[in-house]
């Protein structure tokens, strides 16, 4: 069920990006901005008490401009920095509605936006790490394993066996361009994960293949889960973040939040603030 | 410890180099626990991997939240910090205000045209138990006001503390010599200096000129001056704003959109209410249906080169059944029942080149059938972004307007004219101006509120209004009880009354002992049965001359042929003598012909008996001369005219119309009046505090401030104090009280 409605979500990311996937992500970005931006605003402004925000933020102004206009006087001054406080809790609990209506819708959206721009494809001749997680149970040890070759990568390692993460890790090399699939024989059952080397700028890459659990699936919708009776609860490999450049200047990471979505949440919020006029929209 | 063992067995992969440290993660690894905006620290007090996800979402609902809680924490911090160094300074400029002061606050409440006969009156009958209150306590007197008794004259000299012949104001409208047309006594708006042509635009390369013609010093200015803080609120003739240390809020002169005192807008579906009028236009409308395509009919795009004015398309569709209205305006739509006032509402025009030009209003639904009639208040400045400065600092009304809600900002707000031409009933025109006077008390009681020490001044134009409009209920035999509208009675000025002693109460009730409160009106208030068309007497008389074949003129003196005149009258109590060098066409020399002159009219004029009700309808003539003398004295009308109660200049000689009727009878609504002689219509004062006199006058409500303050009063000011703060003890007054 999960993942039927994770292929139609799917599905409709592939529509909204297919014409952007040849072009700079950035433009992709702006896209994805500018549409969640609006959907925030639509949320605001059907869910929201209009009224009693603009009220509020009035209020709000009214008490920061008493700093400016009172300010010789101290009392004054920290009765009017109590009233702000005061608006403002309000406020929040003004907000507090359309936020927990768009908490789902926008899950959902930066789970899909992640794939888009949260890993860079593999290039030809580049290393990574594949890694097998066991379901509890399941020792790396005795588990009867192995890793098909393919046209697309060498496998550089023999597997190396983790038993205290019951975890096998292989060390590959990308080889030829496109989406491959990595074929498992686990105690003779067939298991297959895709990795994508040198894709276009804009793709959707998928590190990580789940087995079939809601939350799971949910957060990582990019692949078809293994059957929930599965010895393997996870295949992960290992991508780089996706550079997020802008004219030249590499945009860090921030406090440990990849670059995509700094770039996301400054402009869905700064696109959202721009357009609250044009729709009348009270944020 | 398991971690390095995994991490060793990796590297051990032989070959394996470490990957770069920004290697993605899958989305629940470490991103979730991080930091980006302080907003995030409440999101991460959540356990839920999940958190990440929800960022912009968050975001958007409390970026502004955390902007203003960082905000207001680094105000609050710089004012903390900042605080000693202000005391400082201020210290260091010598202004050690409060220092010698007497008092903590100074309240002063401004009742326009309060009558002392009707509050003697409806205070002996017990019904105005705060004003008999404040009497009992400290003092009650009535007001000397100025020459001419008019409200921009005597709430100027309130201010400056000296005549009239000191701060230039003489009457609502001046004249120019050059044109014999009438100006705006208070204030000049101008077009700016500099342009830039640009096509069919002339883009303005400066500020447009605005200037206010009072002169002499407000006595807030001078408390300002010693670090004394105050609050102006309303004051009429305080536009445009000047710079003090204070707060200011303008009140009667300052203009509507359209640079008029007040212009509504009256739509009507029925052609035979389609006639001129004085304080509004006429839109004409046609029902297509139920729907009726009209327009706001906003400011002149100064921004072209041939002016034309702005307009905003306004959709009507009605509702006969509900007796309602969708109306559609500069991107907003709201209903509105009949008989119902719209909430303020903002209007946005464009003269082009992005520039965006706000207007507040509201709309009232007279009738729907047979006729459809709605009245549109005249537009206001909107105070959270004016087209003009209306306060100082210019904060302030966008300050007031966030804090209590739009509010009116037109000097003349209550609309009189409307109720005088029938496009409001007695009723709406009573909702709307106390719906004004009810957002004045609201900015007072805010300023009382933050004020502790210092000066608070508001002036309320309610009593002026509705006195104007009503005061035919208290005259039996006014005529203008036998037309137009007349279903109400003397209830109307009783309630008023009665309202304005509940507002003494709840002033009174937010005072303590160590603050003063005045409450005084600037005048009182007759009843104006009769007009003096006094430019028909100059022409009957022989002193003003009519253009060939023309037996009167009209408006503005159209036909006047001013070769051949020696007087003319303009505005609300004066006369001019048509003078050489001074008036374009000038007939009378200066001096000793114009003294003659002046001699002559006096004589003729002092005592002027209106035949036909038997009764003298001018008491006195004021001759310039005799008045107090100074700088600006040159300015003031020849002669003004003291009216006799029951009279006043009439609605036509004001406009400068002249035809063969000295005396008619006065129809409108409005039939109060106060532009009178001025020692018939004293005003009212209260203080809460006895006075070291029984005769005050308005003039001295300036020094007695100062007085109070322990400032020195200025020589220029012809007022005397009122209370000598030398020998002025709150303490034995209160002692006083108790015994």
């Amino acid at each position: 069920m999960m993942w039927i409605f994770n292929s139609v979500f799917g599905k409709i990311f592939d529509f909204i990006f297919f014409l952007f996937r040849s072009m700079n992500p950035w433009i992709g970005m702006i896209l994805i901005s500018v549409l969640t931006a609006l959907l925030m605003l639509f949320v605001f402004r059907f869910t929201s008490n209009q009224e009693g925000i603009k009220r509020v933020k009035n209020k709000i102004k009214a008490h920061l401009l008493e700093l400016r206009l009172f300010k010789d006087s101290m009392s004054l001054s920290f009765k009017a920095q109590g009233n702000i406080l005061r608006y403002n809790l309000r406020y929040i609990s003004y907000s507090t509605k359309p936020m927990l209506v768009m908490i789902i819708p926008l899950i959902l959206i930066l789970i899909q936006l992640n794939f888009w721009f949260g890993y860079e494809a593999l290039t030809p001749g580049q290393e990574t790490i594949l890694k097998v997680k066991l379901e509890e149970g399941h020792n790396p040890l005795d588990i009867d394993i192995s890793l098909e070759p393919s046209s697309g990568f060498d496998i550089q390692t023999p597997p190396l066996r983790i038993e205290e993460e019951r975890e096998i890790n292989w060390r590959l090399q990308a080889r030829e361009k496109g989406v491959h699939d990595l074929t498992f024989i686990v105690n003779g059952q067939k298991f297959t994960k895709k990795v994508s080397v040198a894709q276009r700028p804009l793709s959707k890459i998928s590190p990580l293949k789940v087995k079939r659990n809601f939350i799971n699936e949910l957060i990582n919708p990019g692949e078809s889960p293994f059957p929930g009776d599965s010895p393997i609860k996870a295949i992960e490999v290992k991508y780089q973040s996706k550079d997020m450049n802008l004219f030249g200047w590499s945009i860090p990471w921030l406090f440990g939040i990849p670059p995509w979505l700094v770039v996301y949440f400054a402009l869905s919020i700064i696109l959202g603030f721009v357009l609250k006029g044009i729709f009348k929209v009270q944020i | 410890m398991v971690q390095a063992a995994i991490s060793m067995r990796i590297l051990h992969l032989g070959k394996l180099k470490p990957l770069p440290e920004k290697v993605a993660c899958p989305l629940f690894s470490k991103s979730g626990l991080s930091l980006f905006f302080p907003f995030f620290i409440l999101l991460l007090a959540f356990s839920l991997p999940l958190q990440a996800y929800i960022g912009p979402g968050a975001g958007f609902a409390f970026l502004s939240s955390f902007f203003i809680l960082f905000l207001t924490f680094f105000l609050a911090l710089f004012s903390f910090f900042s605080w000693p160094f202000r005391f400082l300074l201020r210290v260091i400029k010598g202004q050690r205000a409060y220092k010698k002061s007497s008092i903590n606050r100074f309240i002063i409440i401004g009742l326009d045209g309060l009558e002392p006969t009707l509050v003697e009156k409806y205070m002996s009958e017990g019904k105005l138990p705060n004003f008999s209150k404040l009497k009992k306590r400290g003092t009650y007197a009535k007001l000397q006001t100025t020459i001419p008794s008019i409200s921009p004259v005597a709430w100027s000299s309130f201010m400056t503390g000296s005549n009239p012949s000191k701060h230039n104001i003489f009457d609502f409208l001046s004249r120019d010599p050059k044109t014999y047309l009438p100006d705006l006594s208070s204030a000049r708006i101008g077009k700016p200096k500099k342009t830039l042509s640009l096509g069919k635009y002339n883009i303005p390369l400066s500020k447009p000129e605005i200037k206010g013609l009072r002169k002499s010093i407000p006595f807030w200015k001078i408390l300002g001056q010693k670090g004394i803080f105050s609050t102006i609120l309303r004051v009429p003739i305080t536009f445009p704003p000047e710079k003090f240390n204070g707060h200011l809020l303008s009140g009667m002169c300052t203009p509507d959109l359209q640079g008029s005192q007040g212009t509504f807008s009256f739509y009507t579906s029925d052609k035979e209410r389609i006639k001129k009028r004085e304080g509004g236009m006429n839109i004409p409308v046609t029902l297509n249906g139920d729907k009726i395509e009209t327009y706001i009919s906003g400011p002149e795009n100064t921004l072209l080169h041939n002016d034309e004015e702005i307009r905003l398309p306004l959709r009507i569709s009605i509702d006969k059944n509900k007796e309602e209205a969708l109306l559609e305006v500069s991107g907003q739509k709201f209903k509105l029942g009949k008989h119902t006032f719209s909430e303020w509402k903002k209007l946005t025009f464009r003269p082009g080149l992005g520039i965006k030009i706000r207007a507040i209003c509201r709309f009232y639904i007279s009738q729907i059938q047979p006729h459809f009639e709605m009245y549109l208040t005249p537009l206001n400045l909107d105070p959270e972004k004016p087209a003009l400065p209306i306060s100082h600092p210019f904060i302030y009304s966008v300050y007031l307007a966030k804090l209590l809600g739009s509010f009116i900002t037109l000097g003349e707000a209550n609309d009189t004219w409307a109720l005088n031409e029938g496009v409001l009933s007695e009723e709406a025109f009573l909702e709307l101006t106390y719906s004004n006077h009810e957002e004045w008390e609201n900015m007072l009681f805010n300023a009382m509120h933050k004020t502790k020490k210092g000066l608070i001044t508001c002036v309320f134009e309610t009593t002026d209004s509705i006195q104007h409009m009503f005061w035919r209920y208290l005259d039996e035999s006014h005529p203008a009880l036998e037309s137009g509208q007349a279903k109400m009675s003397a209830k109307v000025i009783e309630d008023l009354y009665q309202k304005m002693d509940g507002l003494v109460g709840k002033v009174l009730g937010k005072t303590d002992e160590k603050d003063v409160v005045i409450i005084m009106s600037d005048h009182g208030f007759k009843s104006f049965r009769r007009g003096v068309n006094l430019n028909s007497w100059l022409y009957l008389n022989g002193y003003l001359s009519l253009k060939e074949g023309k037996k009167g003129s009209d408006e503005w003196f159209k036909d006047v042929d001013w070769e051949h005149t020696k007087a003319y009258a303009l505005g609300l109590g004066g006369v001019y003598i048509n003078q050489k060098g001074r008036e374009a066409k000038g007939t009378i020399h200066a001096g000793e012909e114009t003294k003659g002159l002046k001699r002559e009219l006096i004589r003729k004029l002092d005592g002027l008996k209106d035949e036909e009700r038997n009764s003298v309808a001018i008491n006195k003539v004021f001759d310039r001369d005799e008045l107090p003398s100074g700088p600006y004295l040159d300015n003031c009308p020849d002669l003004v005219v003291g009216y006799n109660e029951g009279y006043r200049i009439s609605w036509d000689s004001v406009t400068g119309k002249v035809n063969n009727l000295v005396f008619e009878d006065n129809i409108k609504a409005w039939s109060g009046d106060h532009c009178i002689d001025p020692r018939i219509v004293p005003g009212i004062f209260f203080c809460s505090e006895k006075i070291n006199t029984k005769n005050p006058s308005i003039m001295d409500i300036a020094p007695t401030a100062l007085e109070l303050f322990g400032l020195q009063v200025p020589s220029h000011m012809d007022g005397l104090a009122l209370l000598d703060a030398q020998n002025f003890s709150l303490d034995k007054n209160r002692k006083e009280e108790k015994k």
